[in-house]
């Protein structure tokens, strides 16, 4: 690459980073302050990071020719940018901004260390020549990406839950007939509530709205956030957007496979790794069909997702190796 | 004879349990895990040289060195498949295809009253072309006397669990005709010479191979990057007729319905063995990586580890160029079992093994590797992958919702209309919706004269 595209090569790498870091701090201030205008400042920049970096990745593939996700680099920065993306169309549709602070920072985390993997052009080796990893890799990054921002909204569930857990612990009085919350699922225990006491705002953390009621300042931002029942379902929405996009990718994946190595299932670790994760992300469908199982439980699952989304993302790159290593 | 129709009725309602069916899902995640994590179909040798002596015996008597295709493994699968089809017709067939049944409105965390002008016949009317206008299939039934109105929204959509469970079943039918009638296999041919696969008589005569590395500048310095491999061969059908085949990698051969796959590739080599001047034989081919042979009348045996494209003549050792520049071997020596040496040796320059031995490596030949696979399952498979997509995709972003709604006199004039929803994944997934509806119809029925309506409790946020 010639010196002023490699300038305007890294000109949109910095931007892309900058807007994540400062984004994600505006945003987790918005989490915490709840200002309108945090959220204001916060969303362009993630808009900005994004736009940044779908460029950065088009400027690349129109300067050298070359389909820049045949490597790390590529494939991370893609991952951060859909993500961002995601949490966007998400954060548009239902209000989603308070999960911008975690999802922008992973985002940066992400891209920063996608640089580390930046070696400049390559071209790809045989394997990778194909029209399949236009199709293929876009739709598995995205899956990954989907279930990156679900593990967000999961892990701000639990958080909130666990707040719950230890306001009730410390006997703040439950009120009317949520009095039963503690008892197999906060779901069940807000509908009763919901059932018993019509016509006014609902909420399935009594115990935090009771200190919240008693002047608890702690209790009163936690009561602020979105109810866990507000949680779940974005949660839900979200992965369903990502198990599709999986088992697309993995199909996709199969369809290449099958051109460039003989079978459509190979049993190679990537592809294992990512049926791995299809299980665990099926099985989170069906525990989410069950009211008394929708909640902590499938919050839990969905983060023991990701992480089996991060083992088959990065770490069957690093620690064992397969075809997906591109090796002949 | 009561007992055993007992005993299966139990076992079809365990298998059919949500909860059963997710821990069957977490077992067959558990064994693809182990599979991912431990190096699949190498010799026992492999794994007592990486795992402690115990855990070795372990993975070899477990058949965890080859998991996907151990009874515990396809077991489970089979059990999946039970469970899911026991769960699909007493469970997920009579649920989410309900009949139209009266609710206790009340009772249903979603759900309002709305108080409008004019008698229940005429009140009903407007709220069936209320719904109807707004794509609802309206339905109305009389239970004990009392007239119902059911609004139904995706209803087609409750069978996208069916459909998924379908695709499942559908794959699975692939997979066994792929493993009852297809076959596969892998096999090299050195460049000049023939292949036959053994399941159909295909034969492959490799006129050449070639490859194209070129040496690439990045950041951290040159790397080699493969970037062509490719087989020119004759490839002869089983009726006799041969036919020119290119065959690349992600261009693979059709012969007969079974592709041939560029695989892999290496350096052949020609070895000659001497004692004291006196060629002594060796292997009656050239031998590929990994091969070796013995030597004559001793527990000596060489084996060729490694194919060096570069020796860097200043240190002596492998340089990064993989092309075959000035090439060399890495072989190995045995004792017996044991090794007791190795080395790297320039090809065209002897070796002393000592004893008056003396190996060369003479000529590398080109080699290519192919896989080959017939599979009759291929396409069921890919429809059962699409049907099961097809599936999720119903399942996950249509929303099958009912309205119940009844509509009574009022106490005073007018008349009291109750609703409320359900969907098949709860309640909150619909909330803003149902507040929406009921928004909408308390605005619409306002110019008949709203005496009162009960808000939909709401599950709000300061974000
Ligand atoms: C392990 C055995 C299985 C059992 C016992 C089972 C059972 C069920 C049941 C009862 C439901 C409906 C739940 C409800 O309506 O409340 C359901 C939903 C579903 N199942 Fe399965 N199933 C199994 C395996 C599978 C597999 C392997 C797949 C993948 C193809 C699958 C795909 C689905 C989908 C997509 C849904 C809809 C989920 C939703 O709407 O959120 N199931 N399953």
């Amino acid at each position: 690459m010639d010196p002023t595209r490699q300038l305007i090569d890294q000109i949109l790498l910095v931007v892309g980073i900058a807007a994540y870091v400062t984004g994600a701090l505006v945003l987790f201030a918005h989490f915490l302050l709840r200002t309108p205008v945090l959220r204001a400042i916060g969303i362009p920049l993630a808009v900005v990071g994004c736009v940044a970096q779908f460029a950065e990745l088009g400027a690349r593939w129109w300067m050298t020719g070359v389909w820049p996700l045949t490597n790390l680099y590529g494939s991370l920065s893609l991952f951060s940018a859909v993500a961002v993306a995601i949490f966007l169309l998400f954060a548009l549709r239902y209000d989603l901004a308070f999960v911008g602070g975690p999802v922008l920072a992973l985002a940066a985390i992400a891209l920063g260390y996608a640089t580390t993997w930046n070696e400049g052009y390559m071209p790809a080796v045989p394997a990778l020549q194909s029209y399949w990893i236009k199709i293929h890799v876009p739709i598995v990054i995205s899956a990954y990406a989907s279930f990156m921002v679900a593990f967000c909204v999961s892990v701000i569930y639990l958080f909130k839950a666990w707040a719950e857990s230890r306001y009730r612990a410390r006997g703040a009085t439950v009120r009317g007939a949520a009095a039963g919350a503690g008892g197999p699922s906060l779901d069940v225990a807000m509908h009763a509530y919901a059932a018993t006491a019509p016509g006014i705002t609902r909420t399935d953390t009594p115990a935090i709205a009771d200190a919240a009621a008693a002047g608890d300042a702690t209790a009163q931002w936690l009561a602020g956030l979105p109810s866990l029942a507000r949680l779940d379902v974005l949660q839900y929405r979200i992965i369903a957007v990502g198990l599709p996009l999986l088992s697309l990718g993995i199909i996709t994946g199969a369809m290449w496979a099958k051109e460039a190595w003989g079978a459509y299932w190979q049993w190679d670790p990537k592809e294992t790794a990512a049926l791995l994760s299809w299980i665990v992300y099926a099985a989170y469908m069906h525990l989410h069909t069950r009211p008394q199982l929708r909640g902590t439980f499938t919050a839990l699952v969905s983060v023991f997702g990701f992480i089996t989304i991060m083992f088959c993302y990065l770490g069957v790159n690093i620690w064992i190796s397969g075809l997906h290593s591109y090796k002949m | 004879m009561e007992a055993g129709r007992r005993a299966v009725t139990d076992l079809i309602r365990l298998f059919a349990n949500i909860p059963f069916g997710v821990s069957l899902l977490a077992t067959w995640a558990f064994l693809t895990l182990i599979g991912v994590v431990i190096e699949q179909g190498k010799d026992a040798a492999f794994y007592a040289g990486a795992y402690a002596p115990p855990i070795a015996r372990l993975i070899v008597r477990l058949d965890l060195d080859n998991i996907y295709h151990s009874p515990a493994y396809i077991g489970v699968l089979g059990l999946i498949l039970c469970s899911m089809t026991a769960a699909t017709f007493t469970k997920v067939i009579p649920r989410r295809i309900p009949r139209l049944n009266p609710v206790k409105i009340d009772a249903i965390p979603l759900h309002a009253q709305v108080r409008v002008a004019g008698d229940p016949a005429s009140v009903r009317e407007r709220i069936a072309a209320f719904f109807a206008e707004r794509g609802w299939q309206v339905r109305k039934r009389e239970f004990g006397g009392t007239e119902w109105t059911f609004a139904d929204k995706s209803n087609w959509a409750r069978r996208g669990v069916l459909v998924a469970h379908v695709g499942f079943v559908v794959i699975a039918i692939g997979t066994t005709i792929y493993w009852a009638k297809g076959y596969s296999g892998q096999f090299s041919v050195l460049s000049g010479q023939t292949a036959t696969i053994p399941e159909n008589g295909v034969r492959v005569d490799l006129h050449r191979f070639a490859y194209r590395i070129d040496p690439v500048r990045t950041k951290s310095g040159v790397v080699y990057q493969p970037i062509d491999y490719v087989s020119n061969a004759t490839v002869t059908d089983r009726q006799g007729t041969p036919h020119e085949a290119v065959i690349r990698v992600n261009q693979p051969y059709d012969a007969d319905g079974t592709l041939i796959y560029q695989a892999s590739y290496g350096f052949a080599i020609d070895f000659q063995l001497t004692k004291d001047g006196r060629t002594i034989p060796v292997a009656d081919h050239p031998l590929k990586e990994g091969e070796g042979f013995l030597i004559d009348g001793t527990s000596r045996a060489i084996q060729y580890t490694r194919f060096v494209g570069t020796i860097d003549r200043v240190t002596g050792q492998p340089g990064a160029d993989p092309r075959p520049n000035d090439p060399g071997v890495v072989v190995q020596a045995f004792d017996g079992d044991r090794p007791s040496g190795s080395a790297l040796m320039a090809l065209g320059e002897p070796l002393d093994l000592g004893a008056g031995y003396k190996l060369t490596a003479s000529r590398y030949i080109l080699y290519s590797g192919f896989q080959y696979r017939y599979d009759p399952g291929m396409v069921v498979v890919g429809l059962g992958a699409f049907v099961l997509l097809a599936g999720l995709c119903i399942s996950f972003y249509f929303l099958p919702a009912r309205l119940f709604v009844l509509v009574r006199p009022s106490d005073g004039a007018g008349s009291t209309v109750g609703i409320a929803a359900t969907t098949v994944k709860g309640y909150d997934v619909f909330e803003d919706r149902f507040r929406e509806i009921v928004e909408a119809l308390r605005r619409s029925e306002a110019t008949a004269d709203v005496h009162e309506a009960a808000p939909v409790p709401a599950l709000g946020s300061a974000l």
